[in-house]
């Protein structure tokens, strides 16, 4: 899978789970940037990228992540594998 | 020492002037020592309680280190979490759990006569403890190097502004600060000395005045019913937030004097539109010590693997709450208390999607709040009374009409001066915590014109100095 078409499905997910078809996501993307992704929606928001993307994530790295790109990363990774 | 005693006024000033004065290299040692002095000027044996913490907790860090085998690792973390644990639930749980047992094999005829042990419940140890797991948990997850130095690590666990009632650091905000070289910031310990104030005007003038209506009422609920009911359940729910919010200004703002930020504890709950939002900024670093360490290890367990994501959401929300009742107090009152609170936000999550869209609206961002408030009184009920009958007594006699006569007479009536002054102290709370959400008040005040800076000092310090309540009451979050 290639960065552009990751980010194009991340973004359906965002816009899906945030119920707003205006949103992009890019690298440097954060929970600041979008208005209701608290961290009861982080939950909501990793689960629907687990089921998008046939991935599953670890505490860990749920935990961790600080913004978009992290994300991404991690998902290029385990998808790749 | 509490924060409003003599003491700790004479044990701040000194403690700040050695640290600037001495050497960077000395810093983190005088922080480790003045904080031991701190925890024993409670009680000079508590010392070995918060050492063997550190000492297991540092040792398990420095084996997580060196152990790369996955089972092992578990077993690091695993025997880590059961020694400090285990030291919590003796001083903490042992009574309870005994007079449960007990309570339970009489209730199936069993005579069982269960030891309880006289233990005084040492100050500070839920919140240490949490945060030397959180450390733990943090090396085997890789989020953060093992800590070598000792004496690092010690004042890290230590930390004086923090180490009785919180915030629960994280290891990567709090660590890598006591770590560090400082410089004397002026605007930094002028803020902290603001932040402080702010915290004093909370707990003095609002949660001691308040207090004594609230406890008159629970304590003798036969004596009162109705209004004086709806009066003292209200009143608590602002007493213990302003209670605990101004300990932790107070807090973050002595840590400020010495270079440090602490991460925010409130960010102005009352506002928030449901019980779930509420959480996220009510005690944040608990509730999010709870979320990083038990929901999302709940929710990504194998044993959730088989459910969906609402089931997985709905039973960790509830046992992390459930959880979080029980950590708050050694009673079945306050294990109702989490549940509940787990319970209501479960019932919220369905809610979401019309619940947002409501806040956009104007009657919603009014009605909103209010159900919110309502919503986290009531379930404070649990909290407060004194066991769980006394809870369902007060429920039943909410609506008893007006209350008695004599409470009337003996508070609201006699005198209207206390209640002006309540009233213009929470408007003024208000004020300030509506305005918080849009900027950083402390710092708006510090850029306004000289003369208007000193008129709120001044203004705040004499309404503290004239308002406050008498005596040194404790704060309530001393107890756990």
């Amino acid at each position: 899978m290639t960065k552009e078409e990751l980010y194009e499905k991340l973004n359906q997910v965002f816009r899906e789970v945030f119920d707003d078809d205006s949103i992009t996501v890019n690298p440097e993307t954060t929970a600041d940037d979008i208005e209701d992704w608290d961290s009861l929606e982080h939950i909501t928001l990793v689960a629907a990228v687990e089921n998008c993307f046939h991935i599953k994530f670890k505490v860990g790295e749920v935990v961790r992540f600080r913004n978009v790109g992290e994300m991404a990363d991690i998902i290029l990774e385990r998808v790749n594998q | 020492m509490l924060f409003n005693s003599i003491a700790f006024a004479f044990f701040l000033p000194i403690v700040f002037a050695l640290y600037w004065i001495v050497p960077q290299k000395y810093r983190t040692i005088l922080i480790l020592v003045a904080s031991y002095y701190f925890y024993m000027s409670w009680n000079v044996k508590y010392v070995f309680l918060i050492l063997f913490v550190t000492v297991v907790s540092y040792i398990s860090g420095r084996l997580l280190e060196k152990e790369k085998r996955e089972k092992q690792r578990k077993g690091i973390v695993a025997g880590n979490a059961v020694l400090c644990l285990g030291l919590l639930f003796f001083f903490k749980y042992f009574n309870f759990f005994s007079e449960s047992v007990t309570a339970a094999f009489r209730s199936f005829g069993i005579p069982w006569d269960g030891i309880t042990l006289k233990l005084i419940l040492p100050v500070g140890i839920s919140f240490y403890t949490l945060q030397t797991i959180a450390y733990v948990i943090d090396v085997s997850r890789e989020n953060c190097k093992a800590e070598r130095s000792f004496v690092d690590y010690a004042a890290f666990v230590s930390f004086f502004p923090q180490l009785v009632a919180g915030p629960i650091e994280r290891t990567e905000n709090l660590l890598p600060q006591i770590k560090s070289e400082k410089h004397f910031d002026y605007d930094q310990a002028t803020y902290g000395l603001k932040l402080m104030a702010w915290g004093f005007y909370k707990k003095l003038v609002i949660a001691d005045v308040l207090s004594p209506y609230v406890d008159r009422t629970f304590e003798v609920l036969p004596a009162h019913k109705g209004v004086d009911y709806l009066i003292a359940m209200i009143f608590f729910a602002i007493q213990v937030y302003c209670d605990f919010s101004g300990y932790s200004d107070i807090a973050i703002g002595t840590a400020k004097l010495f270079g440090i930020d602490l991460m925010k504890n409130f960010d102005s709950p009352y506002l928030e539109t449901s019980i779930t939002r509420l959480w996220g900024k009510w005690h944040i670093s608990l509730s999010s010590w709870f979320r990083d360490y038990l929901y999302l290890p709940l929710v990504y367990s194998k044993a959730g693997e088989k459910l969906s994501v609402k089931m997985r959401h709905s039973i960790s929300m509830v046992i992390t709450f459930l959880a979080s009742g029980l950590w708050h107090g050694a009673g079945w009152n306050f294990i109702v208390w989490g549940g509940l609170q787990g319970l209501v936000q479960v019932l919220e999550k369905p809610l979401e999607k019309p619940m947002r869209r409501a806040r956009k609206k104007t009657a919603g961002k009014l009605l909103l709040p209010v159900y919110t408030f309502v919503m986290f009184a009531l379930i404070l009920v649990f909290f407060r009374a004194q066991n769980i009958s006394d809870a369902f007594y007060f429920f039943r006699h909410l609506f008893d009409g007006f209350g008695t006569k004599d409470y009337w007479i003996n508070t609201i009536a006699l005198w209207p001066l206390p209640f002006a002054v309540i009233l213009f102290s929470l408007l003024v709370l208000t004020v300030f915590d509506i305005a918080s959400q849009k900027t950083d008040v402390i710092r708006w005040i510090s850029a306004r014109k000289w003369y208007v800076r000193y008129l709120f000092y001044i203004g705040l310090l004499m309404f503290i100095m004239l308002f406050k309540a008498s005596g040194e009451a404790e704060f309530v979050y001393f107890q756990f």
